[in-house]
């Protein structure tokens, strides 16, 4: 991607920033400016729109009576909500005002799918979400599109398609298949969550079996086109440095996953790359960013009551940004891992614990703002086989990850601790 | 007294495990679908999304309870998941758009006619009947 991850940090000497230094360079501009986008909800309270609660109401409406899909005559409807809440003790997190307390925090979503022929099927997903100053009232299409499955080994989709990357991106955002509230931040950032979700284009995909002692692998290589939403958290970053984008930006991408499924049932390695190009204009300038190579590697273990997964990235940016005369170069070399584990106690309620590490490897590794590391606690209650709740301890280390300077005008503290709580209905 | 009543819960105990563990279900498809046996690792795939074919390249049509003893059995023995796990699996898949979920049926009799009426459906039930218009399938390891 093309803009540092957000993080702030008050004791950075903005004025005698090196140029090369975009961290610096990025830190200077926010202390001169209010962020200028963003401001359609009130900051502090919650600020669920007028449209937001009648997409909720036409969800349950479509969910009366029995929550088990509705089948109408071939056509399938498929939904889930959730709301969050998040209180951290120091700094604000998320663009929330969570250092009160903050329940700015709802995901919602609703799909259609159609099986035309054996072969054939169609689909849209319909999604809201509204996280601290992002997302808000627009619904968007997370995905649409009509999949051709030839037979095991090879298919393929067509239209604006979820992104095949790593263990989690294509389902980051669907809260009722995880543990977690929140994934790891290196790896999967909420705020930008946006604009890797999906992609418009195609993708090719299938599975090769390799015979009964070498297990299956499956592929999945994609082409297209990604924009990043005007609400999304890389908008609110560029806002902050100058740069307020009335059009959404976004460019070429393309890439794919091996994944092999191992004989050792549950038991799975993968490796992903995506290729992304970013070019878009503002009226007070551009940002211009080459497609670079951002590899995944990853392990899962699943079986009965145990889960274990863990995933090395590598985000490489060098970026120009020009605003106004200046032209700033910007790179970045993001490298994120994670590693975790979970255990299911009773049928319906789960433990788990990760440890997320992010560095930007590019600038000064020791300042906080460079760096994120956070230890996680999770729970998780299944009321049903509809509805669930869910409780996170964070324990942060460093800045680099999930702060935004106009919530924390004071500056931030180094580290932070945090409780996340969210509630769930899926069908 | 007391060392014979504890030992008296234990095997008591030992017997209601030894007839959990030994449940099972019966794998039900289609009368049209070609193939008499199937392993657990396809039927694993079948059921878990990443396979849509038997091995006999013809079309796959899994269908599931929505719960109860058989579901968790058959989703235990054959799939080696919790109902917990399958369900998100599914869930994911939906959601991400990559297939649909199986349908699911209330009552055992309702999967059964289900099956009997669909080319290609899979599925399970505790016990089936004469009646029943559907055709056995063995697993094998």
């Amino acid at each position: 991607m093309i803009i540092e991850r957000p993080g702030y940090d008050s004791d950075q000497p903005p004025d005698g920033s090196k140029p090369e230094d975009l961290a610096h360079g990025c830190k200077a501009v926010f202390r001169r400016q209010e962020p200028r986008i963003h401001r359609r909800q009130g900051r502090g309270g919650p600020s669920v729109s007028r449209s937001m609660y009648l997409f909720l109401f036409l969800l349950v409406c479509t969910c009366r009576g029995s929550l088990y899909a509705q089948d109408l005559s071939g056509i399938v409807v498929h939904a889930y909500v959730s709301q969050g809440f998040l209180f951290s003790s120091n700094n604000n997190y998320l663009s929330m005002k969570s250092s009160d307390g903050s329940p700015q925090w709802t995901d919602a979503a609703v799909n259609l799918s159609d099986l035309i022929s054996d072969n054939l099927r169609v689909g849209i997903q319909l999604h809201m979400y509204q996280l601290g100053e992002f997302g808000g009232s627009n619904v968007f299409v997370d995905w649409a599109s009509g999949d051709y499955k030839v037979n095991d080994h090879f298919g393929f989709r067509a239209g604006k398609v979820k992104t095949v990357w790593g263990l989690f991106n294509d389902s980051q955002d669907i809260d009722a298949v995880f543990l977690w509230i929140l994934l790891p931040q290196g790896s999967y950032p909420i705020d930008h969550k946006s604009f890797y979700l999906a992609h418009v284009g195609g993708d090719i995909y299938g599975g090769l079996p390799l015979g009964k002692r070498a297990g299956t692998l499956h592929y999945d290589a994609y082409a297209g086109q990604s924009t990043l939403d005007l609400n999304d958290g890389y908008i609110k970053q560029f806002a902050n440095i100058g740069l307020v984008f009335t059009n959404s930006l976004g460019g070429k991408t393309y890439g794919g996953d091996l994944q092999w499924e191992t004989p050792l049932r549950g038991l799975i390695l993968g490796s992903s790359g995506d290729m992304q190009a970013v070019d878009g204009t503002a009226p007070t300038g551009s940002v211009h960013s080459p497609a670079l190579l951002t590899p995944s590697m990853y392990t899962q273990f699943s079986r009965g009551k145990v889960y274990l997964s863990g995933e090395y990235d590598r985000e490489p940016v060098n970026a120009t940004i020009t605003i106004g005369s200046a032209v700033i170069p910007f790179v970045v070399d993001g490298r994120s891992w994670f590693a975790m584990g979970s255990y299911r106690l009773r049928k319906n309620f789960q433990v788990g614990s990760y440890y997320s590490h992010y560095v930007n490897k590019a600038v000064d590794t020791t300042q906080t703002a460079n760096y994120s590391k956070d230890w996680v606690m999770c729970a998780r209650y299944d009321f049903n086989a509809y509805f669930y709740a869910k409780i996170e301890g964070h324990f942060l280390h460093g800045t680099a990850l999930g702060y935004y300077s106009d919530t924390n005008p004071n500056g931030l503290a180094p580290n932070s601790k945090m409780l996340a709580a969210k509630i769930g209905f899926s069908f | 007294m007391r060392k014979a009543r504890c030992l008296m819960l234990l095997l008591g105990s030992l017997g209601s495990w030894s007839a959990a563990g030994a449940q099972d279900v019966v794998l039900v498809a289609n009368k049209g679908v070609q193939i008499s046996e199937i392993s657990n690792a396809d039927l694993r795939s079948i059921f878990m999304g990443t396979r849509t074919r038997f091995s006999d390249s013809s079309h796959a049509v899994p269908v599931t309870l929505k719960g109860g003893a058989a579901h968790e059995v058959f989703l235990k023995n054959y799939v080696g998941e919790g109902p917990e796990e399958f369900r998100a699996q599914w869930r994911k898949v939906v959601f991400t758009g990559q297939g649909a979920m199986p349908k699911a049926f209330d009552s055992e009799s309702a999967l059964i006619e289900y099956v009997a009426a669909t080319p290609g459906a899979v599925g399970y039930a505790s016990r089936i009947s004469s009646q029943d218009n559907v055709k056995l399938l063995a697993a094998i390891k």
